[in-house]
């Protein structure tokens, strides 16, 4: 079951359990710009549509739209959503202060707000006007001002909340270290049009990113509130205010369990009668969206490929991608930039702290077999970096082929370069002769136990011994991968996926030593914190970096998007320098639609559907 | 009567009960010469027996008859097999059974399979029979205390939806094992699984026939010839026990393997590289319509072994009690 | 009676409570997701996820918190929530047990309308082709896996891939809730209620046939075929009446299990039911979850095994002074 969740989350969800197959792909053009050629085109498949030049203007009104979804929604509730699919619904019924349009990863658009943010004070002051008229659904009733964002920001802190972004971007605005859903000193509302944000340091540029999630729509706190109070927050589990042109269907009184939303079963979004479209970007063509949730995804997609007014909103079944890439190739989309998965390996203890086995167990692997047991080229693609297509500084940083080292020449694996640096780490046969049985822990699920399996082949293939463990995806992140203390020292099955294009929210949060967390962690090969775990719980307070870390610090501070692309592209290259990790696919994600849908592609959002934009022929 | 359906695994266990504890049913007495000439006469048991020694046999020399078989490993891996959509292919003269998404060869791992199910179905069995044999002829012996506590916990593990149970412990011991690493991940778990669920089904019946056969003339002999508790237990009283248990027993092997396959299936049970038929059936279901061929294989050896096994079983059942004359 | 079914009843909590502590410490040590790391998100201070731990009360000692879970379920019979979805895992299992509940009831239907009549012509016509044969179709039934048994009917039948479609057969995934369409609901569970019933119409066959067997060797049967009854009367009224009670106890327990959810079955046809509610929480790590739905199929047995026992203490009274 897939589930794509964002950025942290588990990229692997997409490639998921029991019933879906492929789902995770690669592409062999990028809307970024980048080279076009496919980097395995051994059997030359024709690439599948990529959504790019969609036409957003003059859909057909009207009409309701019917969804399958075979996995159920996380959250609905603003400040708790991080998967994509509750992406879908957030960025139809709620208004952050800017979003992306769906045709690009990098074009920030306004949306409650009114123009483009006032970066001012070298970088540390960012101010933000919001549009007049925007309204919140029934029972509120009320324009949605400037105030009602703060709330929402300042509740994504509330322990009964606890927005799982909040830490890594919101973490930039003053007295949000210490906030717990209070008002947080860094957010003043001079009137009910402004918004500022106080920052700690110069990280502007950076930070107007963050003001496109799904954290920074209007909460209207009098209706919130009481709600927050609950352990969790009953907001957006049972009621929900809405800004956007669709609301969940709901009683008088707000609530909306029970009635547009039936847990694991169903959901119906219908028109925000509050909703004014003079206010908006947004065309919002269908009248209603009708999502079924679960079912078969074999089944599922063989209803959409020969339905009518409907598609599917996560990832296709391995064979249904096939059928409709062979039979309906108009109505299958493969959109690039969709995450990257790569094997996270242990820097700090065990055989793969050495540099020179990380680079052995690099070249042995056959990333090729993995795509290929991941669904194929159509879609998916080697990966060979860690920066991944449509992202800004991915051709800075090596494009399709990637660096020119040889451990990366071979997406086939090639046995001679693995044991030229097994004999460079010092074992003169080119095989390891040690004691030391290797840890692999993989996550369940098709196709994610294949790639898995291939992993595990290649590191026996040097002369390991291992543990090979496959457990659920989420106990996989939580319990193991992400816990230093459990000293895996292969993660084959994580992946990551960017909060918006910015370079840093991929390789920061997931490189990065000085964010090496004891639980949860995201920088699962423990990676540049030679001190860990001696500073024994709790994050980075200070210590020498290493040059990586260095250099990540220097990027962060970085302005301008091109040169924040090179000081990025340049981490990218050391991480591939050191081996830090082993990627092995840049994700495409797949999606089917009937032939009487015009589905739009939300590329910056992994190219899920986007309903405010999608419409009916 | 037969033990199955692996939904119901309580289910089989508590038909036994009720039907053959019967009093009086099981003739312990009949000599062990006459209970195989009439197993011996029953010819579908004798072919079914025929056939479980030649899956023993398959599973000691796995090795050997895939390499004269001219097939790959269980676990050597080529995904030039599968096509650019990483659809394997299917039945071939280099692969009759076809391959799996990996590349692997399907009849390669159906033939090692063989061993975990055999491994699981015999040794676990075997095990639990141990343990239900030895607190069976405790309970029954002393009566009173032990008895009561002895059967009070097994009342407390009959009420437990075992399937479910064992799905937890087999979760709970997936990566570092349990109990301090004393139960590993993988057979050794279902193995404690299998013990844990299955022991008191032995017990019972054993207790049962404690019960009778220690108020007999031959224990009361021995007692006062002054033979001890011990003696008493394990030189007078079970010999008599063996036909009926090994009977029982029989019939728990088949229940352990589909138990086996179930856990697999579920993914909580063996793991790949090791080969499984449950699990190959698991790791079938997402492509089972057009990959048909990796759900088919496993799927009819499973049935195959299960069946011989039943077969046996009831052949047994029906030597150590002609009465019924099924 | 009233003295043993007391005692009957007394014993049956006691078991209840020590099925739920054993779960409890058993799933306590499951390495699940710590649900304030969850709830927390990424690269939370340490200082949050204290506090939610102490909100969910996970940072107590195993003992309160058993206590408190105890306190819970006997006062308001609440099961606590889900660590993934915060739901309540009072409202997930009410949710979930009308699917699980249908697929119960057909099944068993289905079992007995099969078994039964199968189970008589056999003990009958013993050692006729028709008993072989019945009897051997029985053995393999029994002798399958139910999950493969399901993926071949889908792959031969379904309406959706089968490669003989047959269009009141829906496949996998396509329950519908009884009140949402009848039909729906009839045909989306006729597979899964075949599946399930094939395995147990054997044993209820084989059951049947072999205490059929036995009691019509008995001396009474002989008396009223001397007394010249219809040979069709015999076995109906006084044959089958005796021999039918070992059924009826292992159908109570069978209805208890299934109703503490039917993984496999469930897992195969997709119905969102209990069983698959307990499988997702397990692989989840969603400890609330997984100790509601044991708990709850643990009742099941339990109050099952009692109204077993009750029903032998009132047809055989040397049972109530054992």
């Amino acid at each position: 079951m897939k589930v794509t969740i964002r950025g942290l989350v588990l990229a692997g969800l997409l490639c998921g359990l029991a019933f879906a197959l492929a789902a995770c792909g690669g592409s062999s053009s990028s809307n970024s710009g980048s080279s076009g050629a496919s980097s395995s085109g051994s059997s030359g498949l024709k690439p599948a549509l990529d959504g790019s030049g969609q036409n957003l203007t003059n859909g057909k009104k009207g009409g309701t739209l019917t969804v399958y979804d075979h996995e159920d929604f996380s959250h609905l509730d603003p400040g708790q959503s991080y998967f994509s699919l509750d992406y879908e619904v957030i960025y139809a019924t709620q208004r952050p202060l800017y979003q992306f349009s769906p045709d690009s990863s990098t074009k920030e658009v306004p949306d409650f707000a009114s123009g483009p943010p006032t970066v001012t004070d070298g970088g540390k002051t960012v101010t933000v006007h919001v549009r007049s008229g925007v309204k919140f659904s029934p029972p509120v009733n009320r324009a949605a001002t400037s105030k009602d964002v703060a709330y929402a920001i300042e509740r994504g802190a509330n322990p009964n909340v606890s927005n799982p972004y909040f830490p890594a971007y919101f973490k930039y605005i003053q007295g949000a270290d210490k906030a717990t859903g209070g008002p947080i000193s860094g957010i003043s509302t001079p009137d009910n049009n402004t918004i500022v944000f106080h920052l700690t340091g110069p990280y502007g540029t950076f930070f107007v990113g963050a003001l496109s999630l799904p954290l920074t729509a209007p909460v209207p706190k009098e209706f919130a509130a009481p709600l927050d109070a609950k352990k969790p927050t009953a907001y957006g589990a049972s009621s929900l205010a809405e800004t956007g042109p669709y609301m969940v269907k709901s009683d008088s009184k707000g609530k909306f369990i029970g009635i547009g939303y039936q847990p694991g079963k169903s959901a119906t979004l219908v028109r925000n009668p509050n909703w004014d479209p003079k206010t908006d970007f947004r065309p919002a063509y269908l009248d209603q969206i009708n999502i079924n949730i679960g079912g078969d995804p074999n089944v599922i997609g063989r209803q959409v490929l020969t339905g009518s007014h409907v598609l599917q909103n996560d990832t296709p079944a391995g064979p249904i991608v096939k059928l409709a890439y062979q039979k309906y190739y108009n109505q299958l989309v493969a959109v690039p930039g969709a995450g990257d998965h790569y094997v996270a390996l242990n820097n700090h203890t065990g055989p793969f702290s050495n540099v020179n086995v990380r680079k052995a167990l690099w070249a042995a692997l056959d990333r090729e077999a993995m795509i290929k047991a991941d669904g194929g080229q159509v879609v998916a693609q080697v990966a060979t970096h860690f920066i991944y297509p449509t992202s800004a500084g991915y051709s800075q940083s090596g494009g399709d082929h990637g660096p020119n080292v040889d451990y990366n020449n071979y997406p086939a694996g090639n046995a001679t370069v693995a044991a030229k640096y097994m004999k460079l780490a010092g074992y003169s046969t080119g095989k390891y002769t040690g004691s030391a049985t290797v840890k692999v822990v993989g996550s369940t699920g098709d196709p994610a136990d294949k790639t898995a399996a291939i992993l595990n082949h290649a590191v026996q293939s040097l002369g390991f011994k291992t543990n090979f463990t496959l457990v659920d995806q989420s106990v996989m992140y939580t319990k193991y991968c992400g816990d230093p203390k459990q000293e895996i020292d292969a993660c084959p099955n994580v992946g990551w996926i960017r909060d918006w294009a910015d370079p840093q929210t991929l390789l920061d949060p997931t490189f990065a030593g000085y964010n090496i967390v004891p639980t949860d962690n995201s920088n699962w090969g423990q990676v540049g914190y030679p001190d860990w775990p001696k500073a024994a719980g709790g994050p980075y307070t200070g210590g020498p970096l290493t040059p990586i870390d260095q250099e990540m610090k220097a990027a962060e501070k970085t302005v301008g998007d091109t040169a924040r692309a090179a000081a990025w592209a340049k981490v990218d290259n050391m991480l591939v320098s050191q081996a830090v990790a082993v990627p092995w696919v840049f994700d495409k994600q797949a999606n089917i639609e009937a032939k009487d849908v015009r589905g739009i592609n939300d590329l910056w959002n992994i190219g899920s559907w986007d309903y405010d934009f999608t419409s009916l022929k | 009567m037969s033990v199955g359906a692996s939904e119901l695994l309580v289910e089989g266990e508590a038909t036994l009960d009720a039907v053959e504890l019967a009093p009086g049913e099981i003739t312990a007495r009949s000599p062990g010469q006459l209970f195989w000439r009439r197993f011996r006469a029953d010819r579908v048991a004798m072919v079914s027996a025929g056939f479980i020694v030649l899956l023993i046999l398959i599973a000691i020399f796995a090795p050997l008859i895939v390499k004269l078989l001219g097939l790959p490993g269980p676990a050597v891996q080529n995904t030039n097999l599968t096509d650019a959509f990483g659809t394997p292919l299917g039945p071939s003269a280099a692969h009759p059974f076809g391959v799996d998404p990996l590349g692997e060869d399907v009849l390669s791992r159906v033939i090692y399979g063989t061993r975990v199910s055999l491994e699981v179905g015999i040794i676990g069995t075997f095990m639990a029979t141990v343990v239900g044999v030895v607190l069976g002829l405790i309970a029954g012996f002393y009566r009173g205390g032990p008895d009561t506590i002895i059967s009070r916990f097994a009342d407390i593990v009959l009420s437990f939806p075992i399937l479910l149970l064992g799905i937890g412990i087999a979760a709970a011991c997936a990566v570092n094992g349990c109990l301090g690493g004393l139960i590993q991940p993988g057979v050794p778990t279902i193995l404690a699984i299998i013990v844990i669920s299955g022991w008191t089904y032995i017990f019972r019946i054993t207790r049962g026939q404690v019960l009778s056969l220690r108020e007999k003339e031959f224990v009361e002999a021995a007692r006062s010839l002054g033979a001890s508790n011990k003696r008493i237990m394990f030189k007078e009283i079970l010999p008599n026990l063996v036909a009926p248990i090994i009977v029982y027993a029989s019939l728990l092997i088949p229940t352990n393997i589909l138990f086996e396959a179930a856990l697999s299936f579920l993914g909580v049970g063996v793991k790949p590289p090791t080969a499984s038929w449950g699990q190959m059936i698991a790791d079938a279901t997402p492509t089972f319509d057009t990959v048909w061929w990796y759900m088919l294989f496993p799927g009819i050896a499973l049935l195959l072994t299960v069946l011989a096994f039943n077969l046996v079983g009831d052949g047994l059942q029906d030597a150590l009690n002609p009465k019924a004359d099924r | 009676m009233l003295r043993y079914i007391v005692r009957r009843l007394l014993w049956g909590i006691v078991l209840l409570i020590a099925v739920i502590a054993i779960t409890f410490v058993i799933f306590y040590l499951l390495p699940n997701v710590d649900p304030a790391i969850l709830r927390a998100g990424r690269n939370s201070s340490p200082k949050i996820i204290a506090q939610i731990s102490h909100d969910l009360g996970t940072d107590k000692p195993v003992y309160t918190q058993f206590w408190d879970y105890l306190k819970n379920l006997v006062l308001h019979f609440n099961l606590g929530y889900s660590y993934q979805s915060q739901a309540s895992v009072k409202s997930l299992i009410l949710d979930r047990l009308p699917a699980t509940i249908s697929l119960t009831v057909g099944a068993v239907v289905l079992w007995l309308a099969a078994g039964i009549p199968v189970g008589i012509v056999s003990a009958i016509k013993r050692r006729s082709l028709l008993d072989r044969s019945a009897m051997g179709a029985a053995l393999v039934f029994v002798s399958a896996p139910v999950y493969w048994l399901g993926l071949l009917m889908l792959f031969m039948f379904a309406s959706d891939i089968g490669r003989f479609p047959i269009s009141f057969l829906h496949g996998s995934g396509s329950y519908t809730g009884l009140t949402n369409s009848p039909i729906n609901w009839f045909e989306s569970l006729l597979m899964p209620w075949f599946v399930l019933a094939a395995t147990s119409a054997a044993i209820y066959a084989r059951l049947l046939r072999g205490s059929l067997i036995d009691v019509m060797g008995e001396d009474y049967i002989r008396t009223a075929r001397a007394k010249g009854l219809r040979e069709r009367t015999v076995v109906m009224k006084h044959g089958l009446r005796s021999a039918i009670t070992p059924l009826v106890t292992v159908l109570g327990l069978d209805i208890a299990i299934l109703l503490g959810g039917a993984v496999l079955t469930e897992a195969v046809f997709n119905i969102p039911g209990i069983g698959r509610l307990n499988f997702d929480a397990i692989t989840h790590g969603d400890f609330p979850i997984i100790q509601g739905t044991i708990t709850l199929a643990a009742i099941f047995i339990i109050i099952a095994n009692i109204l077993v026992d009750i029903a032998y203490a009132y047809l055989d009274p040397r049972v109530r002074y054992s």
